[in-house]
């Protein structure tokens, strides 16, 4: 049985708690009176899930069922999400490669031939051969991938883009062009956080610079009161007035699923349980690890994290009509992640993991880790967030990872060159995103390597836009003093010295609250 | 006469060259092959050269490397051992010399052209390339391509040396003597200036930010047209004086490449099993350290048909870059009397920045001259731009 | 260097943070989302199989045997009613004492002690690890829910995989050496399965080692323990019916203990056999009467008087 998410306060009786922090984790004893968010314990999940699967597609919301959308000799178009979906990534078979057979055999059947798959990678990095196929499966894989018929969406593929038109707001929509010009375009989504899906899928997955700059910048993102809300979120508004557009160029068929979060396979199981539950065996296997981890090099502290996979179960699964299929979407998500808080505290406490949406197989850089707890962990709220304005967020992570070149060669010239002059969003957009989003190098190596976009270290910095507006100081527990003053915050050695520090902006015995996150939780804070 | 003297020494200049790199105390210590010694003043024979009192004399890179045995061996040919180090001198004259009566206070161009050894002028002197001159190693004095590398004509590390008319620039009154010490750098600097042949609006990279990249930095924004110049500076202090000199932008050395890439807009190649270097670049790079790094680093930062000056003595460095991208790699070596570069260094010299700067020389009298070597081998790391000898002080 | 320093510091914090050596604390604000404590209890199968087996014979040969008969004297007697059984039985006996345990295992035939479980309090044995392991290697425990709840294995299947099971029907120990009241755990598990039930009395250990003391008392007090004869469940015979027939079959035996064999025979085909539960006397009297060793006459020759 799941038990829900609940607010611990901690007292005397309350063992240390575990902080995640980049490549290892430690136990952190926290002041008595802090109040710890868990996320509810993993939901009910469906045992049959190709069944499930067959149910959606059959029976979908809002629209005819799939088979009676597919016809011989129309252009079909299968788009789905990228490997920064789910977090961990998903251990073999992938939900997404289980749901694209079935509608490859419902097009098999109906005699369509004109099929194509899309990653919807918008700005991300191309992904790996090895990585498209643990997401479609070794089947469609092999179907497709030779013939070129299966591949990364590419932003920067001028011929390969329609412009669709303007919004009433005079956004441009432009998405990819065979997704635009096919007679029906599927997407498959996995909706991890409740920031994805929706029209976000289509309008910004396979969008191009050009559209994505609309919402992908500060004002958009200082806006955005938060993403994980998206009837608050000034970047899902645009979202949805391009996917409301899109809707009359293309009949997207939408496939959303949520799963559980049920993200650390054994032995690592330890991780996701309450510490007072720990048995002898969980506090063995913690302090083993947290020894091994001190000894271990980077490298292969890097491949421990990096090699794990998760065993999800499927929560939910809804397809048809996007608006509709996400409604329902979401409401799961919620179930799964939701967590209800009573007011905001004067400092908020989050450890930033080992792995963010960017950095699957890669390196979880000093930017990534900014927008890992000021992006996406502090925007995880419904309503207000957890801290309040002014107030002090404590972040745990080494910022030691250094850059990855291959992947992130655009960041490194943000830190070290953007970063020098200005760390506020909005100055540094104005004067640098331009360069960074034409430099022909980025474009190249997005383009025919496995590289982020030129502009894509802005997005990051945009995403904190809103924490950097909201909090009075932002302080690294355990982080490299170097890296968190290049970016403008700071950096102490322990919990105790931050709250130290931090006592300038919110006094000597200031309310706090810890995100205890991972799994994700989504604070519901009144 | 006090005088520091650099004698040959085999096992000396082996040890420092093998061994200094991991234990710096040796290239100060036992390595170093100088002596403080004793010996008569040099003595003047011919007419036009005159006596000078040594006020100071600055410590240079080529100094050091040939203190420490990194120098090639191809100068052995071109000096005359033993002699006393010192080519950049500020000094006062002894007694009258032609035009300029005792007690003037001088710099010395130090490189003894043919005027100074008493023989016709060659080709290159003809035309006022006096650092070109080919009879360094004739005439009436010994072997040596400058004042300081000669055994005849005495070094600036000790206190009185002897000098040609010809390489006397006498010091405007306002000046302070660690001013005047600045101005033979200043007059290289200058000279390095004329040679990147910038034209106006180009993209410089100035290699190294010790006096001679930081000299170079000052005479590149006073007398060259340059747009962007991108100083590699390793220290703090090396930073700020940069930009004080006129620098655009500072960057790390290992940022270097990624930075210029960046600014360009050009491409980045990654070759198997060695340095990373660009399609594209800057219009002209200065090495003014005289490692391989920085001169790879230069060789592949810059544009294809772009101009590499070598303004510090230089490494060993692989040139496919020079042959692939057609570059111009130009030398540098001190100043000409042609293009009149003392002048324009006194006027430089007058800078505010350079004045800030000459009240940071540091300065050793002669007999703690381990110090003082000491003290310039880490200058950047301790924030000095110049050492110099002081020889009338005995503290 | 660090890294040891470290590593004693992390442990350090385990320690203090769980309460190493103390039961564990649930934070105050976390108390509601409890789950209902369905099991704490330390399975135990393992303690049933050939090695934990053949361990226990040399923990309680070479352990327990030599410790136990230097601290008391056991007369054994009605040995010979298992003779005519093989398969699992349930021994049905009175509880007085930590004492009875060990004596009706080391009374026993080696084959029978071999395979044979002890039911114990799954809340007070099988609470911690170290009980546990230490009972079941020791005793061949097998944890019985004194609340009803739910078990790794129960009795039924060790009986069901040939184990015989000795069974405290009071539940717990005596107060002052008199037998209480039976539950009807074993009547239900002997219907069940179909096993007869062993009656066994035993005496003096209450008078040895009470409730509250943790070693016999000293001078090698005299133990008497008597096997009673089988109790076959009945055809159709319920539970219900089966258990007052064990109470009576233990009360008897406590009588031939008291007297003789035929007597305690008389006495109940009479219906005069006495309340095992004692005279209704001042509860001072009865356990003084308890604390008694029981005498024992020479009942067989010996070579060297003990």
């Amino acid at each position: 049985m799941s038990r829900p998410g609940f607010v611990l306060e901690v007292d005397d009786r309350t063992p240390p708690l575990l902080v995640h922090e980049g490549l290892g984790f430690r136990l952190e004893e926290f002041p008595l009176g802090t109040r710890v968010i868990y996320p509810p314990e993993p939901i009910a999940s469906i045992a049959d899930v190709d069944g499930a699967i067959r149910d959606a597609l059959l029976d979908p919301v809002d629209s005819e069922p799939l088979p009676a959308l597919l016809f011989p000799g129309m252009r079909l178009t299968i788009a789905f999400d990228d490997i920064s979906l789910p977090l961990p990534t998903m251990r073999a078979p992938d939900l997404r490669g289980r749901i694209i057979e079935q509608v490859l055999t419902l097009a098999a059947e109906k005699g369509v031939d004109d099929v194509e798959l899309i990653a919807a990678n918008a700005l991300h990095r191309r992904m790996s051969a090895a990585e498209i196929k643990h997401i479609v499966g070794e089947r469609v894989f092999r179907s497709f991938w030779p013939q070129g018929a299966l591949y990364n969406h590419d932003a920067e593929d001028r011929d390969n883009l329609e412009h669709l038109g303007l919004t009433e707001k005079g956004e441009d929509v432009e998405i990819n062009k065979r997704a635009a010009t096919s007679d029906l375009l599927v997407y498959v989504n996995i909706n991890l956080v409740a920031m994805d899906g929706g029209h976000k899928s289509v309008g910004i997955g396979l969008a191009s610079y050009k559209s994505l700059k609309h919402h992908h910048n500060a004002k958009t993102m200082v806006n955005s009161r938060s993403f994980m809300d998206h009837k608050h979120s000034e970047m899902h508004s645009s979202a949805w007035r391009m996917g409301r557009l899109i809707k009359k160029h293309v009949k997207v068929f939408q496939i959303e699923t949520t799963v559980d979060n049920n993200i650390f396979p054994k032995p690592y199981d330890f991780l996701m349980k309450r510490e007072w539950e720990w048995s002898i065996k969980d506090q063995a296997s913690a302090l083993a690890m947290r020894r091994g981890l001190a000894i271990a090099p980077q490298k292969l502290r890097h491949k421990m994290f990096h090699d794990l996979r998760s065993v999800y179960g499927l929560t939910g699964i809804n397809a048809g009509e996007v608006e509709a299929v996400h409604e329902r979407t979401i409401r799961k998500v919620h179930e799964q992640q939701r967590v209800k808080i009573e007011g905001q505290s004067d400092v908020v406490v989050m450890g930033v993991p080992y792995l963010g949406p960017y950095n699957v197989n890669s390196t979880m850089n000093p930017i990534l880790a900014a927008c890992m707890g000021l992006g996406y962990y502090f925007n995880s709220y419904l309503g207000q967030p957890v801290v309040r304005q002014g107030g002090v967020a404590i972040l745990y992570h080494p910022l030691d990872e250094g850059f990855n070149t291959l992947t992130h060669p655009s960041y490194v010239d943000f830190y070290e060159e953007v970063l020098a002059e200005s760390t506020d969003p909005a100055v540094v957009g104005e004067k640098f995103e331009q360069q960074f989003a034409t430099d022909p190098w980025y474009v190249h190596l997005y383009r025919t390597s496995h590289a982020y976009h030129g502009v894509h270290p802005f997005y990051m910095w945009y995403w904190i836009a809103h924490a950097l507006d909201h909090l009075g100081d932002v302080i690294w527990v355990g982080g490299d003093r170097r890296a968190a003053a290049r970016m403008g915050f700071r950096s102490a050695s322990t919990l105790h010295d931050a709250l130290e520090m931090a006592s300038s902006t919110v006094g000597g015995s200031p309310s706090i609250t810890y995100l205890h996150n991972p799994p994700h939780l989504l604070a519901d804070v009144r | 006469m006090l005088a520091l003297e650099m004698f040959r020494s085999v096992p000396k200049t082996v040890l420092g060259k093998a061994a200094g790199g991991r234990v710096p105390m040796l290239l100060t210590g036992v390595a170093a092959p100088l002596r403080l010694v004793t010996i008569p003043p040099p003595k003047v024979e011919r007419p036009g050269w005159v006596r000078l009192r040594v006020l100071l004399s600055g410590i240079c890179g080529s100094d050091l490397g040939m203190l420490s045995g990194k120098t090639s061996l191809y100068f052995s040919a071109v000096v005359s051992l033993p002699f006393v180090p010192g080519h950049e001198v500020v000094a006062e004259l002894l007694e009258d010399c032609d035009d300029l009566p005792a007690g003037t206070r001088v710099v010395v161009d130090p490189v003894l052209t043919c005027a100074a050894r008493g023989v016709d002028p060659c080709p290159a002197c003809e035309r006022g390339e006096t650092n070109r001159c080919s009879r360094i190693t004739v005439g009436d004095i010994s072997a040596g391509l400058q004042t300081g590398f000669c055994h005849d004509t005495g070094g600036g590390w000790s206190q009185q040396l002897v000098a040609h008319r010809s390489q006397l620039h006498p010091v405007p009154d306002g000046y302070a003597d660690e001013q005047a010490l600045l101005i033979e750098p200043v007059a290289c600097a200058v000279h390095t200036a004329l040679r990147a042949g910038v034209s106006a609006g180009d993209r410089v990279l100035v290699s190294g930010a010790g006096a001679v990249g930081l000299l170079a930095t000052l005479a590149l924004r006073e007398l060259t047209d340059a747009g962007e110049i991108l100083v590699v500076a390793k220290h703090a202090r090396q930073r700020e004086l940069a930009l004080e000199f006129g620098a655009t932008e500072v960057v790390a050395p290992k940022e270097t490449l990624r930075r210029i890439r960046r600014a360009t807009g050009a491409f980045q190649l990654e070759p198997e099993f060695s340095a990373p270097y660009l399609l594209g670049g800057v219009d002209v790079a200065i090495d003014a350290v005289g490692s391989s790094q920085s001169l790879e680093t230069c060789l592949h930062a810059t544009r294809a048909g772009g101009r590499v000056v070598l303004s510090g003595m230089p490494a060993k460095a692989d040139l496919s870059a020079a042959w692939f991208r057609e570059l111009e790699v130009v030398g540098t070596y001190a100043s000409a009397h042609g293009e009149e570069a003392f002048a324009k260094a006194t006027g430089l010299v007058g800078h505010d920045a350079v004045a800030r700067l000459a009240k940071g020389v540091a300065t050793y009298p002669l007999h703690r001259w381990r110090e003082a070597l000491d003290h310039a081998h880490s200058a950047g790391r301790l924030g000095t731009v110049k050492v110099a000898f002081d020889p009338r002080r005995n503290q | 260097m660090s890294f040891w320093r470290d590593t004693v510091a992390d442990v350090r914090q385990v320690k203090r943070g769980w309460r190493w050596g103390h039961r564990a604390q649930v934070p105050r604000s976390a108390e509601e989302f409890v789950p209902p404590a369905s099991s704490s209890i330390y399975p135990n199968d393992w303690s049933r199989t050939p090695w934990a087996a053949a361990a226990r014979e040399v923990a309680q040969k070479v352990g327990l045997e030599p410790v136990f008969r230097s601290q008391v004297r056991t007369q054994v007697s009605g040995l010979s009613v298992l003779d005519g059984l093989t398969g699992p039985v349930i021994f049905v006996a009175n509880h007085a004492s930590h004492l009875d345990t060990p004596l009706v295992l080391l009374s026993l035939p080696d084959e029978w002690r071999r395979r044979t479980a002890v039911a114990a309090a799954a809340d007070y044995f099988f609470d911690t690890w170290w009980r546990a392991v230490g009972s079941s290697l020791l005793f061949n425990t097998l944890p019985i829910d004194r609340r009803g709840g739910t078990l790794s294995a129960t009795p039924g299947e060790v009986l069901g995989d040939g184990w015989s099971l000795l069974i405290f029907p009071e539940g717990t120990r005596s107060t002052d050496g008199y037998l209480g009241s039976f539950r009807m755990g074993a009547a239900y598990l002997a219907v069940e399965h179909g096993v007869p039930v062993v009656p066994i009395v035993h005496r003096g250990t209450f008078a040895a080692m009470p409730r509250g003391v943790s070693w016999p008392s000293r001078g090698r007090r005299q133990l008497t323990i008597r096997f009673g004869e089988p109790l076959v469940p009945g055809e159709g015979e319920s539970a219900r019916e089966l258990a007052p027939r064990i109470k009576q079959a233990v009360a008897r035996l406590l009588d031939e203990e008291e007297t003789d064999w035929y007597a305690s025979l008389r006495r109940s085909a009479a219906g005069q056999t006495p309340d095992p539960a004692g005279p209704d006397i001042a509860q001072w009297r009865r356990i003084w009467t308890s604390s008694q060793s029981p005498a024992v006459g020479p009942d067989r020759p010996r070579a060297w008087g003990r």
